[in-house]
C-alpha cells in the first residue's frame, strides 16, 4: 500500500516538472491557430514559419517580425554565449586554482567572495551592471553584455572546477616536479588532465546560462543587439502566439544536445 | 668520491594555523658516506617526513644546507634536484598508461622515443611488471601500483632515492617481500637510498644504519645491531623492541640494582638505567654471574616460537621476558623466578622517570 501511495508520488512529481514543458512541444504541432489549448490536427507550420518557408498560417496569427530579426537574435546570443563561457572558463580555472593551490590570508573569504553573485538577485544585479556602465560613460553594447554576464559566469565555472580540484591529489602534482618536471610542464601534463572534466564542464554550463539568461541582459543590452531570450520577452509582450512554441522546442533541444556533448565527453574521460 | 648526500644543520620552524611554531627540525645533521640504505626512523610528527621534503626539495630550510653529490641544491626547487621520491601513497598519474607513468621523467627530460620504451622495459623487467606497460593504472592492484612507483621514481636514474613510508598500505606479506626485494634493488643499483618510516621492524630489516628521530632531532644514528644492543638514550631504547629499564646506582666497578643484586661493571659512578632485552631472559640460570627476578607470572602469549611472558615483581614492576618455546610454563598467577647473564650489560646514562 505504501509503496503504491509512493509510486504515485513520484508519478506525480515528475509529472509536475514535466507535463508544462511537453505541452509546449505538444503545442507547437498544434494546427489550431486560435486557441492553442485545443487540439486542431498536426502541423509544421510553425515551424516552417520561424525559418521563413511558406505556411498556410495567417497573417494574425504570427509575429510580424520577419525571421532575420529572430535570426539576428539566436546570432547575438551565440556570439555573447560563446565569448562569455571562453572568458568565464579561463578566469573561474584560473581562480580555482588560484585559491586551491596557494595558502595566502583571507582565501576563505576569496572563496565566498566568487559565491556570492550566484546567490545574487538577478534583478540587483543588473541594476547595479546597468548603473556602473553608465556612471563610467560606457555605450551600451554587445561588449556590456559580454562584460556583463562574465562576472557571475566566472563564479559557475569557478565553482565547478574547484569541486574537481579538490578530488585532484596535490602530491600527483608534487611527483610530477619530483620527476623534473617544470610547473607549467606539471600542469600541461598532469593538473590540466585532472580537472578537464571540471572545465568542460563549467564551460558548458556557462555556456547554458548565457544563452538562457534573460534578467541581466535585459538591463545592459543596447537596443540593437537584442539576445534570444530579450527578442523572446518581446514577442511575448505582443501577446502569446503558437510561434513561440515551436522557438522553445528548438531552445530546449539545444541544450539537451549540448548537456548531452558534455556527459558523453565525462563518461568517456572516466573509462 | 663526494658523498651522495650531506645535510649540515638543519632547521625547519613551522608556523601552526594558531599562531604557535612548531619546531621541526633541530638541527639536524646526516651524512651518506656511501651508497647505503639509511632509514629515518621516529614516531609521527618526529620531522623524518620534513627532513625527506628537505632533500627533495618541497619544503625549504629555514637554516642549514643540503648536498647531493657534493653541490649544494638547498636553494634549488623540485624539479631541478637529482633525486626522486616513491611517495607514500603512490601518487601514480591516473590518466597515463603504466608505461608512459614510468617513462615520465625521461619523457620530461625530452629523451627520444626508443630511448623511453628500452629504458621502461628495463625498470618494468626490475620491478617485476615485465610486459604490463599498456595497463591503466586503476587496472593494477596496490602492491603492483607500489612496483610502478618504484619503477617511475628510479627511470631517470636519480642519484639518490628517497621513500616516503613506500610500504605502509601494503598487507604484511606483501610488505615483507618488498622489504626484501627494496633492498635487493637498492644493493643492485648501486645507489643511496633514504627510507622513512614508522615501523621499527621494518628498520631493523633492511637498513644499513637507522637514524633514530625525535623532537626534530638525530637521537641516534648506527647499525641496526648497534642500535638495538646499545642505545644511547631510554628514547632510542623504547622505540626500538621491546626493553625492560631498570635503575642501578654505580660506584667503584660495581653496579648495584634497586634490591640489591649487582654486578661488575666499569661504568662512571652515578645513576644509570640498565637495559634488560626481553630475550635475555630465560627460565634456567646461564653459568657465571646472574641477575635473578622472582615474581608473580601475569601474562603469556604464544606466538609459535616463543612465549612473551610479563612478571610482575615487588621491586621492578612489569618485566617482560621472551622464552623459548619447549618448556614448560606455569599458569599464569604462579610464582616463577627468571635469570639474565651479568656479563656484557649494557648501561644508559639517563634515569628513567
Amino acid at each position: 500500500m505504501l509503496r503504491r501511495l509512493l509510486g504515485l508520488y513520484g508519478l506525480l512529481f515528475f509529472a509536475f516538472i514535466y507535463a508544462p514543458i511537453l505541452l509546449v512541444v505538444v503545442y507547437s504541432f498544434n494546427a489550431n491557430t486560435v486557441n492553442m489549448m485545443v487540439w486542431d490536427g498536426f502541423t509544421l507550420d510553425w515551424y516552417r514559419q520561424i525559418f521563413g518557408l511558406q505556411t498556410t498560417v495567417t497573417e494574425s496569427a504570427t509575429y510580424v517580425d520577419s525571421s532575420a530579426q529572430l535570426y539576428a537574435a539566436v546570432r547575438t546570443s551565440l556570439v555573447v554565449a560563446v565569448t562569455t563561457s571562453v572568458l568565464s572558463t579561463v578566469f573561474g580555472t584560473a581562480l580555482a586554482l588560484a585559491v586551491a593551490r596557494y595558502r595566502f590570508r583571507l582565501a576563505g573569504l576569496y572563496r565566498t567572495a566568487m559565491m556570492v553573485p550566484m546567490i545574487m538577485p538577478d534583478i540587483v544585479l543588473g541594476l547595479a551592471l546597468l548603473i556602473f556602465f553608465i556612471t563610467i560613460g560606457m555605450n551600451l553594447s554587445l561588449l556590456t553584455i559580454i562584460i556583463g554576464q562574465s562576472t557571475f559566469l566566472i563564479s559557475y565555472v569557478f565553482v565547478t572546477v574547484s569541486a574537481r580540484l579538490a578530488e585532484v591529489d596535490t602530491s600527483v602534482e608534487e611527483a610530477s616536479a619530483d620527476l623534473g618536471a617544470t610547473p607549467a610542464q606539471t600542469f600541461r601534463k598532469v593538473t590540466l588532465p585532472g580537472i578537464a572534466p571540471g572545465i568542460l564542464g563549467g564551460w558548458l554550463l556557462a555556456f547554458i546560462i548565457s544563452m538562457d539568461d534573460l534578467v541581466i541582459t535585459y538591463f545592459i543590452a543596447g537596443t540593437g543587439d537584442t539576445t534570444l531570450p530579450v527578442h523572446i520577452w518581446g514577442m511575448l509582450r505582443r501577446g502569446i502566439k503558437p510561434e513561440i512554441n515551436a522557438i522553445a522546442t528548438l531552445m530546449l533541444l539545444f541544450t539537451l544536445g549540448v548537456a548531452a556533448i558534455g556527459l558523453y565527453f565525462r563518461s568517456r574521460r572516466q573509462k | 668520491m663526494a658523498a651522495p648526500l650531506e645535510i649540515i644543520n638543519a632547521c625547519k620552524v613551522f608556523r601552526t594555523p594558531e599562531g604557535g611554531t612548531m619546531t621541526a627540525l633541530d638541527g639536524v645533521s646526516l651524512k651518506l658516506a656511501s651508497a647505503e640504505f639509511v632509514t629515518l626512523l621516529g614516531p609521527s610528527g618526529c620531522g623524518k617526513t620534513t627532513l625527506l621534503r628537505t632533500i627533495s626539495g618541497f619544503e625549504t630550510l629555514d637554516d642549514g644546507d643540503v648536498l647531493i653529490d657534493g653541490a649544494a641544491v638547498t636553494q634549488l626547487p623540485a624539479h631541478r634536484r637529482p633525486v626522486n621520491t616513491v611517495f607514500q601513497r603512490y601518487a601514480l598519474f591516473g590518466h597515463m598508461s603504466v608505461a608512459r607513468n614510468v617513462g615520465y621523467a625521461l619523457e620530461i627530460a625530452g629523451r627520444e622515443r626508443r630511448e623511453i620504451d628500452s629504458r621502461v622495459g628495463e625498470m618494468l623487467d626490475l620491478v617485476g611488471l615485465s610486459g604490463m606497460g599498456q595497463r591503466r593504472i586503476s587496472q593494477l592492484s596496490g602492491g603492483q601500483q607500489q612496483r610502478v612507483a618504484l619503477a617511475r621514481a628510479l627511470a631517470g636514474k636519480p642519484k639518490l632515492l628517497l621513500l616516503d613510508e613506500p610500504l605502509s598500505a601494503l598487507d604484511k606479506n606483501l610488505r615483507q617481500k618488498m622489504q626484501q626485494e627494496l633492498k635487493a634493488i637498492q644493493r643492485e643499483l648501486g645507489i643511496g637510498f633514504v627510507f622513512v618510516t614508522h615501523d621499527q621492524e621494518e628498520a631493523l630489516t633492511m637498513s644499513d644504519r637507522i637514524a633514530v628521530l625525535a623532537h626534530g632531532r638525530i637521537q641516534q644514528i648506527g647499525a641496526p645491531s648497534m642500535l638495538y644492543q646499545s642505545p644511547a638514550n631510554l628514547f632510542t631504547a623504547e622505540f626500538l623492541g621491546e626493553s625492560n629499564l631498570l635503575p642501578v646506582t654505580l660506584e667503584g666497578g660495581h653496579a648495584r640494582l634497586s634490591d640489591g643484586q649487582g654486578f661488575a661493571c666499569a661504568h662512571a659512578p652515578g645513576r644509570a638505567t640498565l637495559l634488560l632485552r626481553p630475550e635475555a631472559l630465560a627460565l634456567t640460570a646461564p653459568e657465571g654471574p646472574a641477575l635473578r627476578f622472582s615474581g608473580t607470572l601475569r601474562e603469556t602469549y604464544y606466538t609459535g616460537k616463543d612465549h612473551q611472558i610479563a612478571l610482575e615483581t615487588p621491586g621492578f614492576g612489569m618485566i617482560r621476558a621472551l622464552l623459548r618455546t619447549g618448556g614448560t610454563l606455569p599458569e599464569p598467577g604462579s610464582p616463577l623466578t627468571l635469570h639474565a647473564p651479568a656479563t656484557g650489560l649494557h648501561l644508559i646514562d639517563e634515569v628513567a622517570p
